[in-house]
């Protein structure tokens, strides 16, 4: 390369030209950081890279074309630059610098990161309640160990009445303590609707969910603890037409589509009328659960006046929605807590 | 209850199809369960709800028949020829306790000839799975099927002194029943017997020796009232259930009984012969009057929603056998019968009407007002904690809220109180493995040795990364009332405690992120482990706990691998829970970060050294971050620890300059310097 003799435009933009795309392929083939290094010091070193001495070339460029020479100088530089950082990005990603392409195996498992699932009764309440809410009921809660009048007296189930058999109820002894209440696993979250009714004036569209206790012995349908979802709408006009019509919305919803309901006379000491539902599903009429009109002595005892008001009520068993919905046929399952049972929902 | 289609026939013409007839039936109320071929007859399963004990005749549900398809219906009228020789002259009844017994008839046929029954009858019951004795006794059992009154019958003889005293029981008193077992009687049995002793439970069993025998020449026929409760208690504690006790137990009907009695007697003599002794013994009290309702024609519509023809009305009751005593414009008055002891009040009728007029009249598709809803601060927060805790890779659990003795008291952190204590225990929750622990009968007081137990089995079933979490209620026993009831977030990991408790932090982060927890030390001997076991604590109230299992712990649980615990109570964080954060404006100014490595005496923890910090750093202070904890006794001498961290500042106002990121940094060595003498190292 000349040194002293003028350099026109044109040379200097080969000569360049043949140094830029020389460093570029020098980069881009570096097979490792150390020989990129190497490929940097010679084209880019500050004190004796072969860009530096280039550089010097520019004096040799005739006054009139040295702008567009420093141009053209400057814009190689960047491209240079920018080459050299997508080396250093590629052999940053760490792979084997020959064959990459087949060394890649994107079928390898990803990190694993365990996410835990919701219990299957969990999902099938979240989605009742999300139902019942579109239809205007809120949730409510009440204990699980109940005293006699909010479990039997108030929903108008006398203390002769069979459903209150010691055989029937757990009923709770307290050590140490003489004389006291009789308390008691609640046998039916009806129990709610009388705190829900004595705590708020009518009207009144709750939804009470959770454990219920009977002294049932487990087997593949029956397990002495299961959930309940109760409904209840007290209102001025409310009538069998409004229970009908929200356990059709229900069912619709909850199945997936139009499902015929029918209701059926049945006896429950706090309902009256009181019925049994079901629900038209794959060629059959399946029991939905119990329901009815409120008892007249079931709102006196809570204080709100019968002439005044009216209300239905409505309970479903959990589980039972729950197995029909994923195909499970042993209720254990359900509280046996398997892993493998619990993550396929 | 089992009913014979063509013993259905004699009181009402079925001239519906089979199909129609199940279909009505079980649409007003007597469910059709199922039908079967019996000989020439068919028998249909239909259920009965404890209200209608009158259904639990041939007559009861030949009397619905005819009121759905308004049919007449024909019930038998007894025809007795009696003798010249009075009841009265051969047998005394004495009624001791009108309490359990409110009615007591009796009748006395002699020269019946004992045989077998004659085919008809012998079919009737064969129909619907009754076996048959003897004419006698095959004519007691036709007539409860009947008409839904059980009856029973002595033999004369062997009711000694001619006498028959219905009372308590006797101190110690036994009876050998007809089943030739010996019963002991006590408290409230209502106890049948002669001048000397017990002849049989009433409404429950009859006695071994005064049974009916071929020999038997003469006998009383019982047809009595018993009192519902007194005899589901026998029934229950002797465990004799019969069709006789079942229908006590729902209530007989006070009018109905003597009826019985004759039909009974008029059947006995033409299957068996024999005299019917003049009159009846009949000993107790009518029931008051059955008072007349007032039945508004605006409640029909209120409660069924439909409009009901008054025509409809006018016509049902009676075919029900209410009778209709008066209407008015807007109401009627009606006295239901004798058999219809459910039928009480207006709202009884109106259901009444609803069911025979037809539920399916009733439109499914009303306008029901619109209403908001939304989720409680309790669904939220409970859905926020399941989220988080399923993030950090636990599965839900859920488990029994009752747990044996040795489960409830090897770990109770939140009461000393004795737990609450079922009256039976649960009954098939426990695996085969597990069945050795101990009766489930005490409500829990922690959900943690659940959870544990969720875990042995996984572990037996050659599971692995068992993460298990539930949230449940714990019980609390108080000194009076209602336990108090926690609602619990429960975790059972193989990990270990720092992972655990990070796991803890996130759920307090989602709910509570103003809030700081207190991590103190803390001791569960029976369970965890001395030194990985911590209180949690937060506005100075405890709100949970967690360790990591001792040895001993994990072999109790039947446990291979470690586990860590934690409990925490969820209601503490309901009034608390930020749900609709506000937002902070962001600072658009560089941070700065400094790394700090003290040395502190081994009683100094991190909480100690990071308030310090936090005290000293300034206000442009914008996190403390723990990196590590290094000991090395031969530089730093025994007893010493090494705390590594990075404090972060960050100012609203401005770039923060190296100077007074300094002075902050020196004001931390310092104040760090003086109140737990830690020492900067480099």
């Amino acid at each position: 390369m000349s040194t002293t003799s003028a350099l026109s435009l044109e040379r200097f933009a080969q000569e360049l030209e043949e140094l830029s795309s020389a460093a570029c392929a020098a980069f881009a083939q570096a097979p490792d950081a150390n020989a990129l290094e190497h490929a940097r010091v010679e084209f880019l070193g500050a004190k004796s890279g072969r860009f530096k001495s280039f550089q010097k070339q520019l004096s040799h460029v005739p006054a009139t074309d040295k702008p567009a020479a420093g141009q053209q100088f400057n814009s190689a530089k960047e491209r240079i630059q920018l080459a050299f950082e997508q080396a250093q990005i590629r052999l940053a990603s760490d792979r084997p610098a020959a064959a990459d392409a087949t060394a890649f195996d994107p079928t390898i498992p990803g990190q694993p990161k365990r996410v835990g699932r919701l219990h299957p009764i969990t999902q099938t309440i979240n989605e009742l309640t999300d139902i019942m809410g579109r239809l205007g009921f809120t949730a409510a809660y009440g204990p699980e160990v109940e005293d006699e009048w909010h479990n039997f007296e108030a929903l108008n189930i006398p203390a002769a009445h069979p459903a209150r058999d010691p055989l029937d109820n757990f009923y709770l002894r307290v050590a140490g303590r003489q004389h006291a209440e009789t308390l008691l696993l609640r046998s039916q979250t009806s129990t709610v609707q009388i705190r829900a009714m004595e705590q708020t004036p009518p009207p009144l569209r709750i939804i009470s969910l959770g454990r219920v206790y009977r002294p049932d012995t487990a087997d593949m349908t029956h397990f002495p603890m299961f959930h309940q979802m109760e409904g209840l709408y007290v209102d001025h006009h409310v009538t069998l037409a409004d229970l009908k019509t929200v356990l059709r919305l229900f069912a619709s919803n909850y199945l997936g589509s139009q499902v015929p309901v029918r209701i059926r006379p049945s006896f429950f000491p706090f309902t009256e009328p009181s019925v049994e539902a079901d629900y038209f599903w794959n060629g059959r009429w399946v029991e939905f659960g119990g329901a009815g009109v409120v008892d007249p002595h079931v709102l006196r005892a809570v204080g709100i006046d019968p002439e005044q008001w009216s209300g239905f009520a409505f309970g479903l068993g959990v589980e039972r929605l729950c197995m029909i919905r994923h195909g499970i046929v042993d209720i254990r399952d359900l509280f046996t807590n398997d892993i493998r049972f619990l993550r396929q929902f | 209850m089992l009913v014979s289609w063509n013993w259905l026939n004699e009181y009402v013409r079925l001239t519906m199809h089979h199909d129609e007839l199940v279909d009505r039936l079980t649409m007003s109320g007597l469910n059709h369960e199922s039908t079967t071929a019996v000989g020439g007859d068919r028998c249909l399963d239909v259920e009965v709800t404890s209200n209608r004990p009158d259904c639990l005749g041939h007559l009861g549900v030949a009397r619905e028949i005819a009121a759905l398809f308004r049919v007449p219906v024909t019930i038998p009228v007894p025809h007795l020829v009696e003798s010249s020789s009075a009841v009265h002259d051969v047998l005394r009844v004495a009624v001791e306790a009108p309490d359990l017994c409110p009615r007591y008839t009796a009748r006395v046929l002699r020269g019946v000839r004992i045989g077998p029954s004659p085919a008809w009858l012998r079919d009737r019951l064969a129909t619907i799975g009754v076996a048959s004795v003897n004419n006698v006794v095959d004519a007691t059992n036709y007539v409860m099927f009947e008409c839904g009154q059980p009856l029973h019958a002595f033999d004369l003889h062997h009711l000694r002194g001619g006498a028959i005293t219905v009372r308590r029981p006797r101190n110690q008193e036994t009876i050998e029943a007809i089943d030739h077992r010996t019963y002991h009687l006590f408290g409230d049995d209502c106890v049948i017997a002669d001048g000397e002793r017990a002849v049989a439970i009433g409404g429950v069993m009859g006695g071994a020796e005064s049974e009916i025998h071929p020999q038997t020449r003469d006998i009383v026929i019982e047809s009595a009232v018993f009192a519902p409760l007194a005899i589901r208690n026998t029934a229950r504690r002797l465990n004799l259930h019969s069709p006789s006790s079942f229908r006590f137990e729902r209530r007989v009907d006070w009018e109905q009984a003597e009826w019985a009695s004759r039909r009974c007697c008029q059947l006995i003599v033409e299957l068996a012969g024999g005299e019917l002794l003049r009159g009846v013994i009949d000993v107790g009290q009518p029931p008051p009057p059955r008072a007349a309702i007032t039945l508004r024609k605006s409640q029909i519509t209120r409660v069924l929603g439909i409009e009901v023809p008054d025509a409809f009305t006018r016509d049902v009751l009676p075919r029900l056998g209410v009778s209709i005593d008066q209407e008015t414009v807007d109401a009627w008055r009606a006295t239901p019968p004798s058999w219809r002891a459910d039928l009480e009040r207006e709202v009884d009728l109106v259901e009444e009407i609803g069911r025979t007029y037809g539920y399916h009249q009733i439109p499914d598709n009303v306008a029901v007002p619109l209403a908001t809803s939304g989720l409680t601060t309790r669904q939220r927060v409970v859905e926020r904690v399941r989220r988080a805790v399923a993030a950090g890779g636990f599965d839900e659990a859920m488990t029994a809220s009752m747990v044996p003795e040795s489960w409830s008291r090897v770990f109770s952190p939140w009461t000393d109180h004795p737990p609450l204590t079922s009256n039976q225990p649960m009954l098939g929750v426990l695996e085969k493995a597990s069945q050795n622990v101990g009766a489930v009968q005490f409500l829990r007081r922690s959900l943690i040795p659940s959870l544990l137990e969720a875990r042995r089995i996984n572990e037996y079933r050659f599971n692995e990364e068992i993460e298990l979490f539930e949230t449940a209620h714990i019980y609390l026993p108080q000194p009076v009332g209602l336990p108090r009831e926690i609602l619990a977030l429960g975790l059972v990991s193989e990990r270990d405690f720092f992972v655990v408790k990070g796991v803890l932090e996130a759920v307090a982060r989602e709910l509570t992120p103003h809030v700081q927890l207190r991590f103190v030390r803390f001791e569960a001997a029976e369970l965890l482990d001395d030194g990985q076991a911590a209180r949690i604590e937060a506005e100075d109230e405890t709100i949970g706990f967690i360790g990591t299992l001792h040895a001993a712990g994990c072999k109790g649980f039947g446990l291979r691998r470690g586990a860590t615990v934690a409990e925490l109570n969820l209601n503490w964080f309901e009034p608390r829970a930020v749900l609709v954060p506000k937002f902070q404006s962001l600072s658009e100014y560089p941070a700065v970060t400094r790394d700090f490595n003290f040395i502190v005496g081994e009683p100094v923890m991190w909480a100690d050294l990071e308030s310090q910090v936090i005290g000293a750093a300034g206000p442009e202070l914008e996190s403390v971050r723990y990196r590590e904890t290094f000991r090395d006794p031969q530089r730093d001498g025994p007893g010493r620890k090494r705390l590594l961290l990075t404090v972060q500042w960050r100012s609203h106002r401005g770039t923060l300059t190296g100077e007074q990121v300094d002075a902050a940094a020196k004001r931390i060595v310092q104040s760090c310097g003086e109140h737990l003498n830690a020492q900067l190292v480099g």
